[in-house]
C-alpha cells in the first residue's frame, strides 16, 4: 500500500500546507546540493566493538499529524520487536529506538531524515512508511549510506531510481493491479470493468496499471475518480450503476470504500467489487456493515490471522500498547526483527555499510512473509492474495495467479 | 444526460443541499449576532456526528428493528447529536469568545481563536474517539421508500431532507416569532440600542451560539448517517456551508438555506457532467460569480449590519 498522506486537512491546514511545500520546493535541491558536498564526511562511526554496543533502529512515518493512525501501528511493531530483544537477553547489544517524524508528508521528510542521518548510533532506517516522502528521504539515506527499509512504501517506481540503500520490504502496486487484472478476465460473465481510484498516488497508480492490464485482455475499460475526501458518494455509486458495467475496481482506502460500498448496495449495483490492499482490513467491514459482503480484496499479504505466531504477536502487542494490531503492525515489526538479526548476524563488525550489504542479501522469514530483495531492492517475490468478505470476515481464496489459471 | 437522469441529481442535491443549509444556519446566526466567522462551527457539527454515534453504541440497536424501534433510533440520535453539538458550542462560546468580548479585542483575535478553537476541538476528538472512523450502527433497513418520477428515494434521503425541513422552519419559528429571536434580531441590528432596551446581550449571545450549535449538531447526525464519523469530518462541509450562509447573505437566516440548496444541487450536477473531482469547482465558481454580482450575497442582508 502507497500510504500516501490523504488529503483531509483540518480547517486551514490545507492552506498552510501549500505554503509550505512552495518552500520546501525550493528548499530541496538546495538542501541535497549541500548533502553532495558534505556526504563524504557524514558516514558512521559507530562500527566496531562487541559488548554493550548500543544500536539505534530509526522509524520514518507519521507520528503526529493526520497519519498518526497509520504511522503508529508500524511504530508499535518496531518498538514490540526493539523491546523483546533488549529484554530477551539473547543479543551482546542494545538496541534503541530512534523516531524520525515525517508527518507523512514529502514537506517534513528531509529533516526527518536528516535527525537519522546525523546520529551517528542508528545503524538502520525503517521507513519511509509512505511513498511521497520516501521519493525525498531515500537519495538522502543513499548518500549517506544508511539502509531505509520500508514495510510499507509500494509505489513501484522507488527502485527504478537507484537511491542506493532502499529495500522495499513490501510487493509494490504492479504486481496488485496486475493480479486484478488477471483475476477479472478471468471471470465468466465479465466483459466490462470500472475503475474508479481515489485521486491519491497510491489509487491512481494502482488504477492505471488495472486499467492497462484490463485493456490488454480485450475488456471494456471505463474510469473515474472520485477523490477520497468526498462528502457524498451518491453520485458516483449512480453512475457506475447507470453505467452497466460487469465489475468494478476501487483503488483506495478502506475509509473510503466504506461508504461508497454502502451507496453502490442502495443503488441496487449487483456486480463484483474489487479492491486492493488499502481496502483489506477489518474496518471494512466495522464500517459498511452488510454492504461489505463479496467484496474481493487483493493483498500482496498471505493469511496471516490463521497462523500461530502472528495470534501470539497480536497479543503482546494488545498487551503493550492496549490495542490490536493495525494495518502493517505485523510487517514493520517483521522488519524490526530482520534488522536485528542481521546486526546479531555480523557480530560486532556492525556499520552502516555492512549493515546495507546485509540486509540487501538477507532472507528472512517473518511472521508475515519471506522478505528477500532483488538487485533494485525490490522485494524479490511479487505474489498476491485473494481474499473476500464472506459473513462479515475477511476470507482468503488464494494465490491470484492459481486462482486465474483455474 | 436524460430526463430521469436530471430527476436522480436533482434528489442528490436537494439532499446534500439541505444539510449544508442546516449547516449555515450556524454561520449566519453567530455572524448576525457577533460579526464573528466562528470557524469552529465545524467541530460544533463533527461533535454532533459524535453524539449520534455513542448514544447509539450505548443503547445498542436491536438486529431487526421493527418500524416504532427505528423511529426510535433516529429521534435518540437526532437528539444526541443536538444536545452535544448544542454543548459544545455553549462551552465555546463562554470559553473562547466571552473572554475576548469582555476584554474588547479587535476583530482579527475573534477569527484567530475561531481558527485555534477548530483545531484544539478536532485534535481532541481525534484524541478522545481515536483517528479511524466511526460508522453509524444501523438503525433501519435502508430501503428504496418510493419514486418521484423515476426517482427512487431511500429511507436515509427522505430522513435527512424531513428532518433538515423542520429544523429550518424551526429556526425560522424562533428567529421571527419569538422573544429569543427578537432579542437576536435587535442584538444583530444594533447591541447598544439593544443593551438599553434591556436586552441581555450576552444572554443573547450565548443562545444564538447554541441554537446554532443544536442545528449543527442534528446535521452532524444527520450526515453520520449518510456517511460516517470522523475526527475530520468537519472541514468540508464546514468549508462548504460557510460558503453556503455568504451565497445566500450572511447573518440572514432564509439565506443561508436558499444557499445551502443551491450549492448542494449545484455540486450534484457538477459531479454528474464533469466527475466528483470537479464537485467543488462547480459549487465555488457560482459563489465567485453570484458574489461579483451581487456582494452581499443572493438574499442580501435582512439582519446585522454590513460587514
Amino acid at each position: 500500500m502507497e500510504l500516501c498522506g490523504d488529503n483531509r486537512s483540518g480547517s486551514l491546514q490545507g492552506v498552510f500546507e501549500v505554503l509550505n511545500k512552495t518552500i520546501v520546493r525550493l528548499a530541496i535541491p538546495i538542501a541535497a546540493s549541500a548533502l553532495v558536498l558534505s556526504a563524504c564526511g557524514s558516514d558512521d562511526d559507530g562500527g566496531g566493538g562487541g559488548d554493550g554496543q548500543t544500536y539505534k533502529i530509526a522509524y520514518q512515518g507519521p507520528i503526529s499529524g493526520q497519519n498518526v493512525a497509520l504511522g503508529e501501528n508500524m511504530a508499535n511493531g518496531i518498538q514490540l520487536a526493539i523491546d523483546e530483544a533488549n529484554e530477551s537477553g539473547d543479543y551482546d547489544f542494545k538496541l534503541e529506538y530512534f523516531p524520525a517524524d515525517d508527518q507523512g508528508s514529502e514537506t517534513q521528510a528531509t529533516a526527518a531524515a536528516q535527525s537519522a542521518i546525523d546520529d551517528p548510533d542508528v545503524v538502520a532506517v525503517i521507513g519511509p512508511a509512505f511513498s511521497g516522502p520516501t521519493q525525498v528521504a531515500a537519495p538522502l539515506y543513499g548518500q549517506a549510506g544508511l539502509a531505509s527499509v520500508s514495510s510499507s512504501a509500494t509505489n513501484p517506481t522507488l527502485t527504478d531510481q537507484g537511491f542506493g540503500t532502499f529495500l522495499q520490504a513490501v510487493p509494490n502496486d504492479n504486481a496488485q493491479g496486475a493480479a486484478m487484472a488477471e483475476w477479472l478476465a478471468s471471470q465468466d460473465g465479465v466483459s466490462s470493468v470500472m475503475v474508479v481510484d481515489d485521486k491519491s498516488p497510491y489509487g491512481e497508480g494502482l488504477a492505471e496499471v488495472a486499467v492497462n492490464g484490463l485493456e490488454e485482455a480485450g475488456l471494456d475499460v471505463e474510469t473515474a475518480s472520485v477523490p477520497a475526501d468526498t462528502v457524498d458518494y451518491s453520485s458516483a455509486a449512480h453512475d457506475v450503476v447507470s453505467s452497466g458495467v460487469d465489475a468494478l475496481i476501487y483503488a483506495g482506502y478502506y475509509e473510503a470504500l466504506a461508504p461508497f460500498a454502502i451507496r453502490l448496495n442502495e443503488a441496487g449495483y449487483d456486480g463484483i467489487g474489487v479492491s486492493g490492499d488499502g481496502s483489506n482490513d477489518a474496518e471494512l467491514i466495522h464500517l459498511a456493515g452488510d454492504a461489505a459482503e463479496g467484496w474481493y480484496l487483493t493483498c500482496p499479504c498471505t493469511d496471516a490471522t490463521q497462523e500461530e505466531a502472528t495470534q501470539s504477536f497480536a497479543e503482546r502487542y494488545q498487551a503493550a500498547y492496549d490495542t490490536p494490531p493495525g494495518t502493517y503492525s505485523a510487517e514493520s515489526y517483521d522488519v524490526a526483527n530482520m534488522i536485528i538479526q542481521q546486526i546479531d548476524g555480523l557480530q560486532g563488525n556492525v556499520d552502516r555499510q555492512s549493515l546495507y550489504q546485509a540486509l540487501a542479501g538477507a532472507e528472512y522469514e517473518g511472521l508475515t512473509k519471506t522478505f528477500s530483495f532483488d538487485e533494485s531492492g525490490a522485494f524479490a517475490e511479487q505474489k498476491i492474495y485473494m481474499y473476500q468478505v464472506d459473513g462479515g470476515q475477511i476470507g482468503y481464496l488464494g494465490a491470484v495467479d492459481e486462482l486465474a489459471a483455474g | 444526460m436524460s430526463v430521469s437522469d436530471i430527476w436522480d441529481v436533482l434528489v442528490l442535491g436537494v439532499v446534500l443541499g439541505s444539510l449544508y443549509a442546516v449547516i449555515a444556519i450556524g454561520y449566519t446566526l453567530v455572524y448576525g449576532v457577533l460579526q464573528l466567522l466562528n470557524f469552529a462551527h465545524s467541530e460544533v457539527f463533527m461533535s454532533g456526528g459524535y453524539g449520534g454515534v455513542i448514544a447509539l453504541t450505548l443503547v445498542e440497536p436491536v438486529a431487526d428493528p421493527s418500524g416504532l424501534q427505528s423511529f426510535g433510533y433516529v429521534i435518540l440520535g437526532i437528539c444526541a447529536g443536538a444536545l452535544l453539538g448544542g454543548l459544545v458550542a455553549f462551552g465555546l462560546e463562554k470559553a473562547a469568545y466571552l473572554p475576548l468580548r469582555r476584554r474588547n479585542a479587535p476583530r482579527l483575535v475573534f477569527l484567530i481563536t475561531a481558527i485555534g478553537a477548530s483545531f484544539f476541538l478536532y485534535n481532541l476528538a481525534g484524541k478522545l474517539f481515536g483517528r479511524y472512523p466511526m460508522p453509524m450502527p444501523t438503525m433501519y433497513e435502508n430501503r428504496k421508500l418510493f419514486e418521484i418520477f423515476g426517482t427512487s428515494v431511500s429511507v436515509t434521503q427522505l430522513i435527512i431532507v424531513v428532518t433538515a425541513l423542520v429544523m429550518l422552519l424551526l429556526v425560522d419559528f424562533v428567529v421571527n416569532r419569538t422573544k429569543l429571536g427578537s432579542g437576536i434580531r435587535a442584538v444583530a441590528q444594533d447591541p447598544e440600542v439593544a443593551s438599553l432596551m434591556g436586552v441581555n446581550i450576552d444572554r443573547v449571545v450565548s443562545r444564538t451560539f447554541v441554537l446554532g450549535g443544536l442545528m449543527g449538531g442534528v446535521a452532524g447526525f444527520l450526515f453520520g448517517t449518510n456517511l460516517q464519523v470522523e475526527y475530520t469530518m468537519g472541514f468540508l462541509p464546514g468549508i462548504t456551508a460557510f460558503a453556503a450562509a455568504v451565497l445566500g447573505g450572511i447573518g440572514n437566516v432564509r439565506g443561508a438555506m436558499l444557499g445551502g440548496l443551491t450549492l448542494g444541487v449545484v455540486e450534484a450536477f457538477t459531479v454528474e457532467l464533469w466527475g466528483d473531482a470537479w464537485r467543488y469547482v462547480g459549487a465555488f465558481a457560482v459563489l465567485i460569480l453570484v458574489l461579483m454580482f451581487r456582494p452581499t450575497g443572493i438574499l442580501g442582508e435582512r439582519v446585522g449590519r454590513t460587514a
